[in-house]
């Protein structure tokens, strides 16, 4: 009599669903353990790629200022305080701040012309008066200016009492200020504005370079992306018509394709970006056309291989249509490799991309784009190393990013493909 | 008696990370092989046999590695020494042949460079023309035309590659062979063939040889003793007339008893229900009890050790020959 | 013993591959174009609910004329009778519609499934394209049904995995499934079970005979290893080099075998008892290539009793050996005008 013990022991697939039990989670962190360096390569990769995919919808989680316009002193190099802008006074004067002059009528007031600070010292004057005017009040601040050429000029003014006050940098009143013991420092001009510092510093025509770069990652990964998807969308059908056929359309194809593939990459981009003009789209369509071979290659390859296979010689046999074999038997078998070079290939496109840009082929000059960024900033590489290296930066991370985890991927799903 | 032993595997553990967990391929597996014999290792794919050759030769590569054990060899426990000491060990003093020879013959060189470099690797005072004249010779024995010395791995078929890699093992005289199924690929007449060749092979040189295979009659044919393993363990060992004659082991009954007879009329193939045990999670106690017929609870329950069941060398791992009184019985014993 | 009443039928039927060669030699030597000649000249026949063996090494050419029999390839001489009809005369979709009836299994049923279609959807399709008329709630039945009836059990359980979540042995009880769901008459076995172990290929034989009753099969039986044969066959023919050299009923071939390829290929076979001891002597060498086959008989290199300037002359031809019908022989000394050459006979 068996035992009642052995009448309960589960069936011989039990194993088999308490395995499928496990988590994916807990699949793919024992993922660690099976595939080693190319498990951390896809990881980290994949982090990167969601990073850049959310700075490309949501610039505005990194960029603090808007990417065209002039948000502080050109050239301000990364994480430098710029020089505090300040508003001088006489000792006994009764004013303490700006917002004090409103309504008092034309204030005399000395500036160095053309200094930051005049600048400063109108723009803020102008804010205080549209806040005052939000209240309802009709009180404005108004100056009566006297431009003079240096900041020693504005001291004797103010400390000769010709004027009632004035403004500059901080900086270079430190060692002046001992000469005129009846000027004072009243504060920055604005407690906001002054002092401010820009993380990865500011450009030729003083706008932030951080939001630039955040802005630009959008370009970056449409260009990538619509461009990948685009050859994709035309590169594998093509490859399972030509590999599946075969013959003369098979030779004409790849005739065509494999002409497409020998001429130099960037040279056909330039081309093609040339004769269509400057425009996003335009961009898109070259680098597009340029990389259909790439998935017309691989698709056909892949396709004669798996047409050979004994499945779809099983599938022949059950009496199936080649319409039905080749969309239920080698389709799904080409998908995995072709999801693997399209994230290698957004990668190259994006690469291309700032390429034409850098060449000024690609987009508009205004468009916050790395390639353009670079471009420009070249001719500055002397003065203000950080225009040229943030962009620079940050293609290489988006090209490592994507194509490790097409790497990565690579060798986990198909470790063939590599060999091919 | 342990003065003969050649290679001595004690409490060998070998585990693959997967990415559902770690399976342990081979589990607490101890064998002894005598110097001289011709041990055949059986076992249904996913036992563990092959892994335990690679573990004797430490080759096992990641997602495996060893966890724990001793491998001793000619006196030294080989887990003890360093990677390149190890290769010194591997293809001079154990010999291996695979399944399939081309992945351990250089596709760019010719068979006799290959014979020649094993010579001198050990009698550095051997001349090149020397070592030459005794690779023509030992082709020659091996049943291959002298003339085809020349040629390179590729031009050889499967049968005749295999010789080459025997002659690889006798060139470097190697102390033991470890053979994972080595006739597999070949078709039956060729296969045959080679185990003529090896049988008398074997009696000239001395040789030791580990036969892992799943082919039951190659074992039957050659091996002086059987070792069966089942889900990484040890089930059975004995000589090979009484592992094939008075049956231990559950296991070893069915698949014994599953095997076509050529010879036999009428034959009625037995039927083991059930399949091999996935050893992410292993049956509790026997790893067996699942599928055997005589299973009772305690089966289920502990698992068994390996005892001695009749004369000295016939062991298997079964509660039916313990003197437990919940023990399951057979209707034999 | 109507010979109408085969099911399948071959008469001559050649195949030949030519090899690929390079444009120099192509260039150089036009005209004669090398091929191997995988099946050359091979005639049989098997009738309404027999199983015929197939034996032979590779390289014998056993697996082309499987795929021969069901037009997967188109014999480049000869003709294929399937029920009387000639297939190579049947138009596209008259032969897509034929195919419901005659089936395949391959060696590999890992490869000869699709790996992104779960296995219930692999054993439905036959049921969709030649039964379009069942709903897909009675396609569904039919599939469990069949998963039944290859010992896979519960069939729900089966009917989402995919191929790579289940065993080798189950695998290829799906592949079954699949070439039994729209009820064939013929099953093409190209060694159903050289992969499996020997635990299952035991119970695979077992299967594959219940199936043969329960669904009235014809098998051809496509195997290297003569062993299994003796559970499933009712005639053996064995190949070599493209040509069957011994043909006849099971029995007759395993305990009164003519041609000494057969005789070698019998007594090769491991035995697995230990006090099993080779009585006949092995051929010499291997298999040679089948682009340049040897002349007259191709097994005369091998041959322990080839006669010079017979053997290697002459081409035998296969016939009755001792006026038995159904024991055919292909060889100089066995059978024809020489056969009084022959060494055995002379003893006797």
């Amino acid at each position: 009599m068996p035992d009642p013990v052995l009448l309960d022991a589960p069936p011989e697939e039990q194993w088999q669903i308490d395995l499928e039990r496990v988590g994916l989670l807990r699949r793919l962190l024992n993922g660690r353990k099976w595939y080693g360096v190319d498990w951390w390569m896809v990881v980290i990769s994949s982090i990167m790629v969601v990073f850049f995919i959310v700075i490309a919808f949501f610039p505005g989680l990194l960029a603090p200022h808007d990417p065209l316009e002039q948000v502080g002193p050109r050239f301000l190099p990364p994480g430098d305080k710029p020089d505090a802008e300040v508003l001088l006074l006489r000792v006994d004067s009764p004013i303490e701040s700006l917002a004090d002059l409103a309504g008092q009528g034309r204030v005399p007031t000395a500036v160095v012309q053309g200094a930051p600070s005049s600048e400063d010292i109108r723009s803020e004057a102008e804010r205080i008066t549209q806040e005052l005017a939000a209240t309802g009040s009709d009180d404005r601040i108004r100056f009566r200016i006297l431009r003079l050429e240096t900041l020693e000029e504005v001291l004797a003014a103010i400390q000769a009492g010709d004027v009632e006050l004035g403004a500059g940098s901080s900086q270079q009143l430190e060692p002046l200020m001992d000469a005129y013991p009846d000027v004072v420092i009243a504060g920055p001009i604005s407690g906001e504005k002054g002092g401010k510092t820009f993380l990865l510093g500011t450009n030729q025509i003083g706008q932030d370079v951080l939001s630039r770069l955040s802005w630009g990652a959008r370009i970056a990964l449409i260009i990538g992306f619509t461009a990948s998807i685009f050859s994709l969308v035309l590169g594998v059908p093509l490859g399972l018509f030509a590999g599946f056929t075969g013959g003369k359309i098979d030779r004409g194809l790849t005739l065509v394709m494999d002409s497409l593939y020998a001429f130099p990459g960037l040279i056909l981009a330039i081309a093609i970006a040339a004769v269509l003009g400057p425009s996003i789209v335009n961009v898109i369509v070259a680098i597009a056309v340029l990389y259909i071979p790439t998935y017309y290659r691989i698709v056909r390859g892949q396709t004669l291989s798996t047409k050979e296979s004994l499945h779809v010689e099983a599938a022949t046999s059950i009496g199936a249509t080649k319409t039905s074999i080749l969309r239920r038997y080698i389709f799904p078998l080409v998908i995995p490799s072709v999801a693997i070079i399209f994230s290698v290939n957004i990668a190259d496109a994006i690469l291309t991309g700032a390429a034409l840009s850098f060449l000024g082929l690609g987009l508009p000059p205004t468009t916050p784009d790395w390639g353009i960024d670079l471009a420009r900033g070249q001719e500055f590489i002397q003065r203000a190393w950080w225009l040229i290296t943030f962009p620079g930066i940050a293609v290489m991370l988006v090209v490592l990013a994507f194509t490790m985890l097409g790497e990565g991927l690579t060798e986990i799903f198909n470790p063939k493909l590599r060999k091919q | 008696m342990s003065s003969d032993v050649l290679y001595s595997i004690r409490n060998l553990d070998v585990e693959y990370d997967t990415r559902l967990g770690g399976v342990r391929a081979v589990d607490d597996f101890s064998l002894d092989i005598q110097k001289g014999e011709i041990l055949g290792l059986v076992g249904e794919s996913g036992c563990g046999k092959s892994t335990l050759g690679k573990g004797m030769m430490r080759t096992i590569t990641t997602p495996g590695h060893i966890v724990g054990g001793e491998l001793w060899f000619e006196g030294v426990d080989l887990m003890t020494l360093s990677e390149k000491q190890m290769s010194g060990i591997r293809g001079n003093k154990i010999g291996m042949v695979f399944q399939d020879p081309m992945t351990s013959l250089n596709p760019l060189m010719t068979i006799v460079d290959h014979l020649t470099e094993a010579i001198r690797a050990h009698h550095k005072e051997v001349s090149q023309q020397a070592a030459r004249a005794r690779a023509t010779e030992m082709v020659a024995e091996l049943g291959i035309r002298t003339e085809r010395i020349d040629d390179y791995p590729h031009q050889f078929s499967g049968g005749m590659r295999q010789r080459i890699m025997i002659a690889l093992v006798l060139a470097l005289n190697a102390s033991l062979v470890i053979a994972d199924e080595p006739t597999t690929a070949l078709d039956v007449i060729v296969e045959a063939q080679f185990l003529d060749l090896l049988r008398g092979l074997r009696k000239e040189f001395e040789l030791t040889i580990l036969l892992i295979t799943h082919n039951i009659g190659v074992v039957a044919e050659l091996a002086d003793r059987v070792a069966v393993m089942y889900a990484g363990k040890l089930a059975e060992v004995a000589p090979v007339d009484s592992l094939f004659l008075e049956t231990k082991h559950p296991y070893s009954r069915g698949l014994l008893k599953s095997v076509p007879n050529i010879d036999v009329d009428n034959q009625e193939l037995y039927k083991m229900e059930g399949a091999p045990p996935n050893l992410i999670a292993p049956p509790s106690g026997c790893r067996f009890h699942p599928r055997c017929p005589y299973a009772v609870a305690l089966c289920a329950a502990e698992e068994p050790e390996l005892t001695t069941v009749s004369g000295e060398q016939h062991r298997a791992t079964c509660w039916i020959y313990s003197d437990r009184k919940d023990r399951p019985t057979d209707g034999l014993t | 013993m109507t010979d109408e009443k085969a099911l399948v039928r071959l008469e001559h039927v050649e195949k030949f591959f030519p090899v690929p060669r390079g444009l120099i030699a192509s260039l150089r030597d036009r005209g004669e174009k090398p091929a191997v000649r995988a099946v050359d000249d091979v005639s049989f026949e098997i009738k309404r609910g027999e199983v015929l063996g197939l034996a032979g090494e590779s390289g014998s050419g056993k697996s082309t004329v499987g795929r021969l029999v069901l037009r997967l390839l188109d014999p480049t001489a000869g003709r294929v009778f399937f029920d009387g009809v000639d297939l190579a005369t049947l138009k596209p979709e008259e032969m897509r519609k034929t195919r419901s009836r005659m089936q395949v299994v391959f060696q590999d049923p890992l490869a000869s499934l699709n790996p992104r279609m779960s296995v219930g959807r692999a054993v439905e399709h036959p049921a969709q394209i030649h039964m379009p008329d069942l709903t897909q709630q009675q396609r569904r039945e039919a599939v469990y049904e069949i998963f039944g009836a290859v010992g896979l059990d519960p069939p729900k359980y089966f009917y989402d995995k995919y191929p790579h979540q289940i065993s080798g042995g189950q695998r290829q009880r799906i592949v079954m499934a699949r070439a039994l769901i729209t009820r064939p008459d013929l099953i093409v076995a190209d060694e159903p079970i050289a992969m499996a172990d020997v635990s299952v290929q035991a119970l695979l034989l077992d299967l594959m005979m219940r199936l043969k009753e329960e669904f009235d099969l014809t098998y051809l039986f496509i195997t290297h290893d003569l062993a299994t044969t003796k559970y499933l066959c009712d005639r053996l023919a064995v190949m070599y080099l493209g040509k069957i050299v011994e043909v006849g009923n099971l029995r007759e071939v395993f305990t009164n075998p003519q041609h000494p390829y057969t005789r070698a290929l019998l007594s090769a076979v491991p035995v697995p008892d230990p006090r099993h001891r080779r009585t006949e002597p092995l051929p010499q060498g291997e298999i040679p290539n089948p682009i340049n086959p040897p002349a007259g008989c191709h097994f005369h290199p091998r041959c322990p009793i080839a006669q010079k300037g017979i053997c290697d002359v002459e081409a035998p031809e296969l016939l009755p050996f001792h006026d038995d019908d159904a024991h055919l022989v292909s060889c100089h000394l066995r059978t024809g005008a020489y056969q009084d050459l022959d060494p055995d006979r002379q003893i006797a």
